[in-house]
């Protein structure tokens, strides 16, 4: 049995939490840009020029044939960079947070999802342009378009997820931030960003299911360009993998915050 | 909180494990050298009972390395005891670490809301409470201004400010404050005792004897992890400086005797104390020896520094000849901040009244170490002073008096 006011006790702490993430995420956003001449504008024009050099190397260059090769490669694209920098950006979210550590009480592990929450504002800010972009190559919403909050989601727990153990890892080994770097470098032409997987051969397309990225992405692309329904398995399956992920990480993540304030 | 505690430690421990070298790199780690390095166990805390009520504050007092910061740690409950228990009341607030989530491109409001809502607030209640952190940290011509263009004394107001107005049940203060100005200070000491009185339970960790006798109720001592003594703050902080004397004397450097001229010499380790890092090279009465009660005593200390000494505490002690002390001040109860020394150059004193009755005094001088750990230099029975006019009689002090009989 909850008393009232056991539950008021508890709905102050979700409360609380909520509020910790939505200012630090704001307060990450300011940061970012408060002193740069184009602000948040470089969330769309970072992506931008990025499909620019991709696309002459990828689709001119190294001929790809995909369809609307310009709204595939640019949501692949989004979809990647929302994913990879939240993931470098979390690995040493513990070492550059002391003063939040150390702050008695303080929720610390919701510092993920303020990192890949930030991230997910620069994706959110530059999807209207891919909203162009296939206006343009005459792609319409539709309904499987319901989707999209259940992929977004997905993809948001599974990088909180691999963020707690990474952060938790650089704390002992600060080569990790380095690792992870040069890792997701490499990871994103593995990931078919600018080609279909599809044209990978079959022999090597078993290790390329394998990356959930590649999942993910299909699922994006299906929902947003071809208004297919994601497939269910696959998903579901990521879903759990990511909560198990968040489950484990956060007590991982926790802990060793406490041992990096006990090592200063 | 009826539980008649705000703190209640339980023998508590905190173990840590000293490594000499763990590894911090992949490279390291692969080369064999592991993560653990190796490793010995020590106790940073070990057997630490005390209880602190809601509405009184506990003084830990000891030197560096004692454990002060891991006990303060444990209360603020980064971190859990190994051994014993800790039981603590909900609200846990700490005046350390000040500042530390802000932020110079906002503005100081937006920091404020910031520091507010990390500190346990949710948004609607650190708006409620903007216009009081404001006005306290009398900031509010800049608050809409970006940090970045306050000074550090502004910045340090602002975070008290934040931090006293998030309604702690239990306040951790480590060290205490010395930035921003002396009204400033007093208006921090007297929010802090506000505070007390409305049932906060108050830790302070503090280096300064005077303070811990000041404000606490109880004092801890500390040592290489363990109760000294946990005793009225009174009694702790006599027998902390005691100890501070005794190790002031195991430091003190043999040196030959100086001639000072009228019969009067300095002996060390007999009128003379201190490691010598900084000499009191002369002690100058400036309005003279002899003094009439009731007048100005101006007082120039000249000292010398071989090498570079950190912020040192310069004293005054005046004493009557049978050994009263009748005043007592230092740079750090007047909240005077004394910069790093080194060369050489003079501290002046003026102490406006000096109001004691007629006959002979000593002005003992001394410059302490930063954190009273020992003295540098203290002159004690030197400089003779004699007061002339009305006596005292019985008493210490003759303040302008006047009978109506009627």
């Amino acid at each position: 049995m909850k008393t009232p006011a056991e539950a008021a006790a508890r709905w102050r702490r979700w409360r609380h939490g909520w509020d910790v993430v939505v200012i630090l995420v704001d307060r990450d956003l300011k940061a970012l840009y408060k002193r740069s001449i184009l602000g948040i504008g470089w969330a769309v024009a970072a992506p931008l020029l990025q499909l620019l050099v991709f696309s002459l190397v990828f689709h001119r260059v190294l001929a790809v044939q995909v369809d609307n090769y310009t709204s595939f490669a640019f949501c692949g694209l989004l979809v990647w960079s929302w994913f990879q920098s939240a993931l470098s950006q979390s690995t040493g979210l513990i070492t550059s947070s002391q003063a939040l550590v150390r702050q008695p009480g303080f929720p610390l592990a919701l510092l993920p999802f303020v990192t890949v929450g930030v991230r997910f504002i620069h994706y959110a800010i530059a999807l209207p342009i891919l909203f162009v972009f296939m206006a343009v190559q005459g792609i319409r919403p539709g309904i499987a378009w319901l989707a999209l909050p259940v992929v977004a989601a997905v993809q948001f727990v599974l990088t909180t997820g691999l963020a707690y153990p990474l952060a938790a890892l650089n704390v002992r080994l600060r080569d990790t931030q380095h690792v992870v770097f040069v890792v997701l470098q490499l990871l994103m032409f593995l990931t078919p960003i600018f080609y279909s997987v599809e044209s990978v051969p079959a022999k090597y397309r078993p290790w390329f299911d394998l990356n959930p990225m590649t999942v993910l992405l299909d699922a994006w692309r299906g929902v947003l360009l071809h208004n297919h329904w994601p497939a269910a398995g696959p998903l579901t399956l990521l879903g759990l993998i990511a909560v198990l992920l968040v489950w484990v990480g956060e007590r991982l993540f926790v802990s060793q915050s406490y041992r990096f304030v006990d090592e200063l | 909180m009826n539980r008649g505690f705000a703190i209640a430690a339980h023998g508590v421990g905190k173990q840590y494990l000293r490594r000499s070298d763990p590894a911090r790199t992949w490279r390291e780690l692969l080369t064999g050298r592991g993560l653990r390095g190796t490793s010995e166990q020590f106790w940073a805390l070990r057997d630490v009972t005390f209880v602190v009520e809601p509405g009184s504050m506990l003084g830990v007092v000891g030197a560096n390395g004692a454990g002060k910061s891991t006990l303060l740690r444990l209360l603020a409950g980064i971190g859990r005891p190994d051994e014993g228990r800790l039981e603590i009341s909900d609200r846990v607030n700490g005046l350390f670490e000040l500042g530390g989530a802000f932020l110079g491109d906002l503005t100081g409001r937006e920091n404020a809301l910031l520091a507010a809502v990390v500190a346990g607030f949710t948004r609607a209640e650190a708006r409620a409470q903007m216009d009081p952190i404001v006005d306290f940290a009398e900031l509010a011509h800049v608050i809409d201004a970006p940090l970045r263009t306050y000074s550090t004394g502004m910045m340090m107001r602002l975070a008290f400010s934040v931090a006293v107005h998030t309604e702690p049940s239990v306040l951790l203060v480590d060290e205490f404050l010395s930035v921003g100005d002396l009204a400033f200070q007093s208006k921090c000491l007297a929010k802090i005792r506000t505070l007390k009185d409305g049932g906060t339970a108050v830790v302070l960790v503090s280096h300064g004897m005077d303070q811990v006798r000041l404000l606490c109720d109880r004092a801890l001592w500390l040592r290489d992890g363990r109760v000294v003594a946990l005793e009225a703050a009174e009694v702790v902080a006599g027998a902390y400086e005691a100890e501070m004397l005794a190790e002031t004397v195991r430091r003190t450097p043999d040196r030959p005797p100086v001639d000072l001229g009228a019969g009067r010499e300095l002996r060390i380790n007999e009128n003379r104390f201190g490691s010598q890092d900084v000499e009191i090279e002369r002690v100058e009465l400036v309005s003279g020896s002899r003094l009439a009660s009731g007048g100005a005593l101006d007082i120039a200390i000249h000292w010398r520094a071989e090498t570079a000494v950190p912020a040192p505490i310069f004293s005054v002690t005046i004493r009557r000849e049978d050994g009263v002390i009748c005043v007592d001040t230092n740079t750090r109860v007047s909240l005077v901040e004394v910069p790093d020394l080194a060369g050489q150059g003079s501290v002046r004193v003026r102490i406006e009244r000096l109001d004691l009755g007629a006959g002979q005094y000593f002005v003992d001088v001394g410059v302490f170490e930063q954190h009273w750990r020992h003295a540098y230099d203290y002159h004690w029975h030197v400089y003779p002073l004699v007061v002339e006019g009305r006596t005292a009689l019985k008493g210490v002090l003759v303040p302008a008096s006047r009978w109506t009989i009627g």
